[in-house]
């Protein structure tokens, strides 16, 4: 009989056993607990970064309404199209795969708009990736998805379709400044979008995934999904239209002044604060921030290297710099008017105090010139204010002292930023109550020496003529959430009363009486009760560093209706290189075009008395299909002329159109066959003529005129511009808009 | 006193036997046996699904060989194990010869450089897994039979480790590092418990320790490699070094507790071919510390009922067979679990009764049949 194992055997047998236990349980099982255990978390959160793709969800950025509920900002669905050229290797048959990517090629070059040999070529490249082109709209992206439905070849395999978001300003350039714009991950930057980009982003959403190793969904219930939130809207105080004007004027008026420092406008409800319109040109496209005008791009083009990136990047924040909030200047006579309230509300002077202007006035023995040289002799207080006379103000500013004068300087809100809801706002500079000697008071006294910004200008201007409160202007009246819930509203309480409602009233009697008969007439408009005040300032500083000795700022605010004042206007002209400079002479004029339009727009009705009645524009009447005496008659009644041409005894055509307005004596053209060519007549020279002139030169040359600006002054005014170039050859009986100005202003 | 000799011993055992076999070690593995198809199924699904279309291209094949191979095991155990020893010396010949003539013959699975598989029609196996089995017959013959011999260096030492030697030469030729370190361990274990002399066993430890120590130093260029991604798998995390990684991704993931059975994300093509060598990973993600612990223990139990019938076994023959077997997959085990954590060196070690291979399954479980066949045969009175 065989037998067992013997004792060692056994006892070996044992051992093995005792040292496998010890490897299995004691190595095996103790990496396990180490590694399971002790080093779990690290390996899990390896794997979970491998496994879990954690994708954002666009929370979709609020809209920018006007005050009337017009989209100022939207943000709208795009979509990138890419390719994966590296997909096409699977392909392998070679006839196959040309042909694939030929028709390709073919489909999106043609629904996209892009040169067929370029999307070809992307098909040759050896990546995995490759943008075909991002912004596409919806139209677009669908036409790219029914390519790929109506494929036969899978095209889903080689062409994708990303999903994002572009921002878009439906009306281009306007406001842009104030809205600012967006950058590449539609984050604010400048102006509203960045001042609200909290409200404007909301939160966006995520969702987690579990991916395998090439990159598909794991079929398992790992995703988790947190949707995202919208974001607010803004309902701001501007009035897209209001806007449009100001920029329409503050526009024209750059190029006629050939300001080359940039201008703008502010348009401000003085009761509430609320901005109506605020415009600063040269601007931008929101839509495309980054492009410079043409004539900003010509400069950079013509630089190298580093001095062009530096241009570059100087001239676009300058396209995006908020003038009217960002940048300070010396706001010259229009300070006058706060100077004025002071004076009046401390009772340094009243309205009937006569004053004396010899042509300049010496304090300290420094001698200080009144822009009038040859003096404005004896006035009235309010004669000073429309004849805007330095002496007079800077004797008000030594009886107020220096004290008195930065209280007051300071309850107008002018050493502190207004605060208004833009980035960016500028310090104000200028000289505290301990610094101010009697020099710098008397600088002072009439706007010079010290630095403000457009909107704290505006905003004092505000509290002179709205009963003496200072308002806190403001962009932002409602902000709402994405059903349309009203998050928040905007309080528009006064900050506080400056001063009474008494000296506000006289204020507003003495602006007035600048627009009428002072320095501001220029702001005239027919019907409506305007009050305003002019400023010229020397821009001291950069004359200093340039040498140059021209260099303005013009600017006029204008406060209308003035016996109860709702809108004020500041023009703002940097640098006039025209052939004028005075503020009275060129912006005067943008603050008048600009009310005329927005007055009647915002329910202001106007009250023309019988002098303005007399002279207002006539309405062209229909008189075409009657016969040619009746219409005849007709024309004559409404005091215009008329000119027959043709040998029917009916008119046919009639020209100008009806309900178009000319000036009285405007002249009708009647076309009375089919047969008679249209009456051409050359446009002649309108600018430099009075109004009687230029109603002769209409008459004499068959050409219709309509007069802007302050036209119905009569005593003093000349026409300098018209609306169709001397020379054009226009259809007898077309209007032309002549503009008439004074150019007896103060300054 | 020495055995029979081999002719005299076959003619007096019968073809049949009837005992009653270890009841314990059968249950211990057939539990082991559906662990591993279930997780085979788990960990394989993704993969098939992806590759071939179908969930169950693996799960069905390998239950459809274990349910094969239970079978071949039952009716193994019925056989004497005795009937074996006749065919002891010429199967080693024959593998011998088929390991050379292998390493002749170019590759015979297409794609690769390596020798180790044997394609006979649809039928891949690696023929070092018979080596296994043909060196443990062997040893289990001659050690029985020359039990006086053991002690003499010649014998115990130089003969036998000359055979164990051959066999590891040709594998590791082919090459195929893993079984080369089975092979050898085998052998070794086995002389050590036939009985060689203890300071040859010293002397065998420090020549293993030397060899670590060569190949931990660098001199050998093919393992340079090896080892420098054993040490540092995270220098080429997509490269060498991913296999390793995913593996440890997977098993941290596991925590104490486990995602649940099917719950791995790791088995979402992050772990190439989870069914095989690396499959204990996805156990130790689905099942957690406590599963991974529960198996290997039931592995350890495996092992301890092998032994105690190897103890058991009537005869010497029967009971290095017995030994010899379990501790291959004792063994198998270990190494598999130290690989799939990089406690040593990335080698192609497969997890017995849980990774996916036909052939290999059936070799396995007609090697269960012997032990079972062996536990027939007990003496009863023994302990333990």
């Amino acid at each position: 009989m065989a037998k067992g194992p013997n004792k060692s055997m056994v006892l070996r047998t044992i051992v093995v056993w005792a040292v496998m236990l010890l490897v299995t349980v004691g190595l095996v099982g103790g990496r396990l607990v180490y590694i399971m255990l002790i080093d779990s978390e690290f390996y899990q959160q390896k794997a979970a970064e491998q496994q879990l793709y954690d994708t954002e969800l666009r929370a979709e950025r609020g809209e920018i309404y006007d005050r009337n509920g017009e989209l100022l900002a939207t943000s709208a669905q795009v979509w990138t199209v890419y390719i994966t050229p590296n997909s096409f290797k699977k392909v392998t048959d070679e006839a196959k795969r040309n042909a694939i990517k030929l028709e390709i090629a073919t489909g999106l070059s043609s629904i996209l708009e892009l040169d067929f040999q370029t999307v070809l070529d992307y098909t040759n490249k050896n990546t995995s990736y490759v943008k075909v082109k991002s912004n596409v709209e919806k139209p677009q992206a669908d036409a790219v998805r029914q390519l790929i439905a109506g494929s036969k070849s899978s095209l889903g395999t080689y062409i994708g379709l990303d999903e994002s978001s572009k921002r878009y300003y439906p009306n281009d350039s306007l406001a842009s400044v104030t809205l600012g714009f967006v950058g590449s991950d539609n984050q604010g930057l400048s102006g509203l979008e960045k001042q609200y980009d909290d409200e404007l982003t909301g939160i966006p959403g995520r969702v987690v995934a579990a991916k395998d190793a090439t990159g598909n969904n794991m079929p398992l219930s790992y995703e988790v999904e947190v949707a995202a939130q919208p974001g607010n809207s803004l309902v701001t105080t501007l009035d897209s239209y209001v806007q449009y004007v100001c920029e329409k004027y503050l526009d024209q008026a750059i190029i006629d002044n050939k300001v080359t420092e940039r201008g703008s406008v502010i348009c401000m409800n003085v009761n509430t604060g609320a901005i109506l319109g605020m415009a600063v040109k040269g601007d931008f496209d929101p839509n495309s921030p980054f492009t410079l005008s043409a004539s900003d791009q010509a400069i950079v083009d013509a630089l190298e290297g580093e001095e062009k990136t530096k241009k570059l990047a100087e001239l676009r924040n300058k396209q995006w710099r908020n003038k009217a909030v960002s940048d300070t200047y010396e706001p010259g006579s229009v300070f006058k008017v706060v100077t004025a309230a002071m004076a009046l509300e401390e009772g340094v002077t009243t309205t009937s105090n006569h004053y004396n202007c010899s042509g300049y006035i010496v304090i300290a023995g420094r001698r200080y010139n009144c822009h009038k040289r040859s003096g404005h002799g004896g006035q009235t207080f309010i004669n000073a204010l429309q004849n805007s006379c330095n002496p007079v103000f800077i004797t008000l500013g030594q009886r107020l002292g220096n004290k008195t004068f930065s209280k007051y300087f300071e309850a107008f809100g002018l050493t502190q930023k207004t605060g208004i809801d833009l980035p960016g706002e500028a310090t104000p500079v200028y000289h505290s109550v301990n610094a101010m000697g009697i020099t710098e008071l008397a600088s002072s006294s009439f706007g010079q020496t010290f630095n403000i910004s457009p909107i704290q200008m505006i905003t004092a201007i505000s509290a002179a003529v709205n009963g003496g409160y200072l308002v806190q202007p403001h962009l932002v009246s409602e902000i709402v959430d994405a059903n349309g819930n009203t998050v928040k509203t905007v309080n528009t309480d006064a900050k506080r009363q400056v001063i009474s409602e008494q000296t506000s009233k006289i204020l507003r009697t003495m602006m007035e009486a600048v627009v009428d008969g002072g320095g501001g007439k220029n702001a005239y408009v027919s019907g409506y009760r305007i009050g305003g005040k002019t400023g010229t300032s020397q821009k001291l500083t950069q004359i200093l560093e340039t040498g140059q000795s021209n260099l303005y700022i013009a600017s006029f605010c204008g406060v209308a209706p003035i016996d109860d004042p709702e809108i004020a206007v500041l023009v703002i002209l940097d640098e006039p290189h025209g052939d004028a400079y005075y503020g009275g002479t060129i912006a005067a004029p943008v603050g008048g075009q600009i009310l005329a339009e927005i007055l009647p727009y915002l329910g202001v009705n106007p009250q023309y008395s019988e002098e303005e009645l007399a002279k207002m524009a006539v309405k062209i009447p229909y008189v075409t299909d009657m016969s040619v005496s009746a219409a005849k008659a007709e024309i004559k009644a409404k005091g215009l002329k008329y000119r027959v041409v043709g040998e029917g005894d009916k008119v046919i055509k009639q020209f100008p159109t009806a309900s178009d307005s000319v000036q009285s004596d405007g002249v009708v053209i009647l076309y009375t066959d089919e047969t008679s060519e249209a009456l051409t007549v050359t446009v002649p020279d309108f600018t430099g003529l009075s109004v009687s002139q230029a109603n002769t030169l209409a008459t004499d040359s068959n050409i219709n005129i309509s007069f802007a600006g302050a036209s119905q002054l009569l005593k003093g005014v000349i026409s300098y511009k018209q609306s169709i170039p001397e020379g054009t050859k226009v259809d007898a009986g077309t209007i032309v808009t002549v503009y008439f100005r004074t150019t007896e202003t103060a300054e | 006193m020495p055995e029979n000799t081999l002719r005299k011993n076959s003619k007096k055992h019968k073809f049949f036997i009837n005992g009653k076999m270890d009841l314990t070690f059968l249950f211990l593995l057939l539990v082991i046996l559906t662990v591993g198809l279930i997780m085979l199924f788990s960990a394989s699904y993704v993969y098939a699904y992806t590759h071939y279309g179908n969930n169950y291209f693996f799960i069905a094949k390998q239950a459809t060989f274990a349910v094969v191979g239970v079978g071949i095991m039952l009716f193994v155990s019925r056989i004497d194990y005795h009937q074996l020893r006749r065919f002891a010396i010429p199967f080693y010949i024959a593998i011998v010869i088929l390991l050379v003539v292998m390493l002749i013959l170019p590759p015979m699975v297409s794609g690769t450089t390596v020798k180790r598989w044997f394609s006979v029609g649809p039928i891949n196996f690696q023929p070092s897994e018979l080596g296994k089995f043909a060196v443990i017959l062997l040893l289990s013959h001659l050690i029985a039979a020359n039990q006086q011999l053991m002690k003499k260096f010649t014998f115990g030492i130089l003969f036998l480790g000359g055979l164990v030697g051959l066999v590891c030469v040709l594998v590791v030729l082919e090459p195929h590092l893993s079984a080369t370190v089975l092979i050898f361990l085998i052998g070794a274990v086995m002389m050590i418990v036939g009985g060689i002399q203890l300071r040859w066993i010293l002397g065998g430890l420090g020549v293993v320790a030397a060899a670590v120590v060569v190949l931990l130093s660098g001199v050998i260029e093919y393992a340079q490699d090896r080892i420098t991604y054993w040490l540092n798998p995270w220098a080429a995390p997509v490269g060498e070094g991913y296999q390793t990684i995913q593996s440890l991704l997977s098993i941290g993931s596991g925590g104490l507790l486990g995602r649940g059975l099917g719950q791995s994300r790791q088995k979402y093509l992050w772990v190439p071919e989870p069914h095989n060598d690396f499959i204990f990973a996805i156990v130790c993600e689905e099942l957690g510390l406590i599963g991974a612990l529960i198996i290997i223990a039931l592995f350890a139990f495996l092992m301890w009922r092998g032994f105690v019938i190897a103890i058991k076994a009537p005869d010497k023959f029967g009971s290095m067979l017995a030994l010899g077997l379990t501790f291959q997959v004792g063994l198998q085990m270990a190494l598999n679990v130290l690989v799939v954590t990089n406690t040593i060196p990335n080698t192609g070690i497969s997890l017995p009764f849980f990774s996916y291979g036909g052939t290999s399954l059936l070799i396995l479980l007609f090697e269960m049949g012997i032990i079972l066949s062996v536990s027939r045969s007990s003496k009863t009175k023994a302990k333990l």
